[in-house]
């Protein structure tokens, strides 16, 4: 199946822009790729795979994935139903209210992380009170978890709500009149047309909380075996001078994020975010 | 044959090829929605794998949190060899839950909360920062045996390979010329012990003037100090990264990669020098009752002879003289010193970094902050 093709082909005139493209690209972007797999591979294959096997680096990337499958399927409900309101219903103070949960898209996550522990931490507001209950919700799974929700939550809403915006109303408006209530109308009308913005937003939010560093460094207590994600392994094995361990490590990463991003190109007709 | 046989069997063939180029399309198709699902459900069932119910789960868990460079001892050989004992003794598997950074940043860490049950600090100067805010009381190192000291590091001097400024002691430091590579004492442990290093060998060295001996030692190196790095490994990597002709460190790092064949330079052992304690604290409240004999059996596990000779072979000196007097990699150190001999951690960091480098040396060097 031949695709057609937009643009001009190469010739003498358009290999200069695309010449200086790659020239921009290969310093920035393709050249420190290759080199982690270069470094990664360096003391061959078994190396490489001994590094991976190590029971940190499987406990790692086991958690990793865990709060990456976690949180995109809790944020592809909460993403939706939060799109949903914000596009359908009218309330003053929408466009305030709007603004407000796409900020953890601003904020740096170190700094949401550093609210997080503000506010659950033992010190923290709420943790204070949590703790003679003997709840404890930084420096556990949990923690970790409720950052990695905050930190991807616009991921699911930007790519559900313009969908829904664009939406024509009539579809529902009919549904109506046959009688349909709002959840039928939202199963068999609504839902069906957001597909493809569902899939692409978990798929977003699955591999923005695969490699989430800054806000989870802060609340995960860099535990070992019980709250280091893989990107914590990598910039703990870094520090310590296993520059092998970490490459090969993040090389795994890094593969895995060629396939999600793979599927994103794949399945979603190439629009991607 | 004839023509008409041999037609038959051509739309034969054809029809057949048809029909398998039709069922690769379809198979092509399928693969097409099948393997994303399939991906998913292996990387899912990898992921959950160690925590499904027929997976025997390590019933108790033991969480440590250590500064920087015990990272390799601990993970490396201590836990591993408690782990043997302990599952010989009880038949129990017990998991170790570590986590490694400066002794600062573990301090403040355990202040936040982490729900450590055992800390080991660079410094008692941590610990007593830990009883001030009401974490443990001063028993919880003071009444562990040596005081909670769990083992030993001498402060050394690193040169360039060939000695080419013939340094030999902390007094060629203070020659001019010499260029200096110190860890910053506001944020490093490392450095803390550094400056009382400094000190106290010049106080050793003029027992008829001590402490001006020990301010004109201290002074002549922080003249010659070009960089300050926030921790001792950060100065570490800018002094092998070309930066200075000498850095003052934890002897044990450098014992490390030499072992590892990693040293490029050369270690110059001073007459006197200080000899760093690194500090145990249990943390009482954050043990559970099941975990209670675990955690006992793994303290008095540190100080016996096994972990104390696991403790020498990645360059710490055991607590214990007779271990250590049995291991060749150590180096000679004339007139060792401790911070007892200065008084204390609370005297000394008052009287010394606080009163004499802060006050005096930066000030004077213009440096104050």
């Amino acid at each position: 199946m031949m695709r057609g093709t937009t643009g001009r082909n190469i010739s003498g005139r358009n290999a200069l822009p695309l010449g200086l493209l790659v020239l921009v690209l290969m310093p920035l972007l393709l050249m420190p790729i290759a080199a982690v797999f270069i470094f990664a591979f360096r003391g061959g294959p078994g190396a490489f795979l001994r590094a991976l096997s190590s029971q940190d680096a499987q406990f790692a990337f086991r958690f990793s994935l865990l709060i990456a499958f976690a949180t995109a399927a809790i944020n592809a409900f909460v993403g939706t139903f939060a799109a949903y309101v914000l596009s359908k219903y009218r309330f003053p103070g929408k466009r305030s209210l709007t603004i407000m949960v796409n900020l953890p898209v601003a904020i740096p996550t170190v700094v949401i992380g550093t609210s997080l522990l503000l506010l659950w931490g033992p010190i923290g507001l709420l943790g204070q009170m949590l703790q003679p209950l003997g709840l404890q919700p930084m420096f556990s799974p949990v923690g970790v978890l409720l950052a990695h929700l905050v930190v991807t939550f616009p991921y699911m809403l930007g790519t559900i709500k313009p969908l829904l915006d664009e939406l024509e109303s009539t579809y529902e408006e009919a549904a109506y009149t046959i009688g349909a209530s709002r959840w039928q109308t939202f199963f068999h009308i609504i839902l069906p047309a957001l597909r493809k913005g569902l899939f692409t937003g978990t798929l977003l939010t699955f591999a923005h909380s695969l490699g989430e560093f800054g806000a989870t460094v802060l609340v995960s207590g860099n535990l070992r075996l019980r709250t280091q994600t893989a990107p914590l392994f990598i910039f703990a094995q870094f520090e310590a001078g296993n520059i092998e361990t970490a490459n090969a490590v993040a090389a795994a990463l890094a593969l895995l994020s060629f396939v999600l991003f793979f599927f994103l190109f794949r399945y979603t007709g190439e629009r991607v975010i | 044959m004839n023509l008409y046989l041999a037609t038959i069997k051509l739309i034969r063939v054809r029809r057949w090829t048809e029909k398998l180029n039709f069922d690769r399309r379809i198979l092509a198709r399928q693969m097409r929605t099948w393997f994303p699902s399939m991906f998913w459900i292996l990387l899912f069932g990898y992921a959950v794998w160690p925590w499904m119910p027929w997976q025997a789960r390590p019933p108790v868990t033991v969480t440590f949190y250590g500064f920087s460079i015990l990272e390799e001892s601990m993970n490396g050989t201590v836990f591993p060899a408690f782990q043997d004992t302990w599952r010989e003794a009880s038949g129990e598997h017990v998991e170790f839950i570590s986590s490694f950074a400066g002794s600062g940043t573990v301090t403040n860490q355990l202040i936040m909360g982490v729900p450590a049950q055992l800390a080991l600090l660079s410094l008692e100067l941590d610990a007593q920062r830990l009883a001030d805010k009401g974490l443990v009381s001063r028993e919880s190192w003071e009444s562990l045996p040596h005081g909670g000291i769990v083992n030993r590091t001498p402060m050394v001097i690193l040169v360039r390979k060939g000695n080419p400024k013939n340094i030999r002691d902390f007094s060629d430091l203070a020659r001019p010329g010499i260029r200096i590579v110190h860890p910053d004492p506001l944020t490093s442990g490392g450095a803390a012990w550094a400056i009382l290093a400094e000190y106290g060998a010049g106080m050793r060295m003029h027992p008829d003037r001590p402490h001006q001996a020990g301010l004109e030692t201290l002074k002549g190196i922080w003249r010659n100090v070009v960089a300050q790095a926030h921790s001792a490994r950060a100065a570490r990597m800018q002094f092998e990264n070309g930066f200075g002709d000498a850095l003052i460190t934890y002897e044990q790092e450098l014992l490390w990669d030499r072992m590892h064949g990693r040293l490029d330079f050369e270690i110059v052992y001073p007459h006197s020098t200080i000899l760093t304690e690194h500090v145990l604290v249990v943390v009482r409240r954050n043990i559970q009752p099941d975990q209670r004999n675990i955690v006992n059996a793994f303290v008095d596990f540190l100080w016996s002879d096994r972990a104390q000779t696991l403790f020498t072979r990645t360059g710490f000196r055991s607590v214990n003289d007779r271990i250590n007097e049995s291991n060749p990699v150590f180096g000679q150190i004339a007139d060792p010193f401790t911070v007892a001999d200065l008084g204390g951690w609370e005297k000394a960091k008052r009287e010394i970094v606080d009163h004499v480098w802060k006050e005096q040396v930066l000030k004077e060097l213009g440096r104050g902050r």
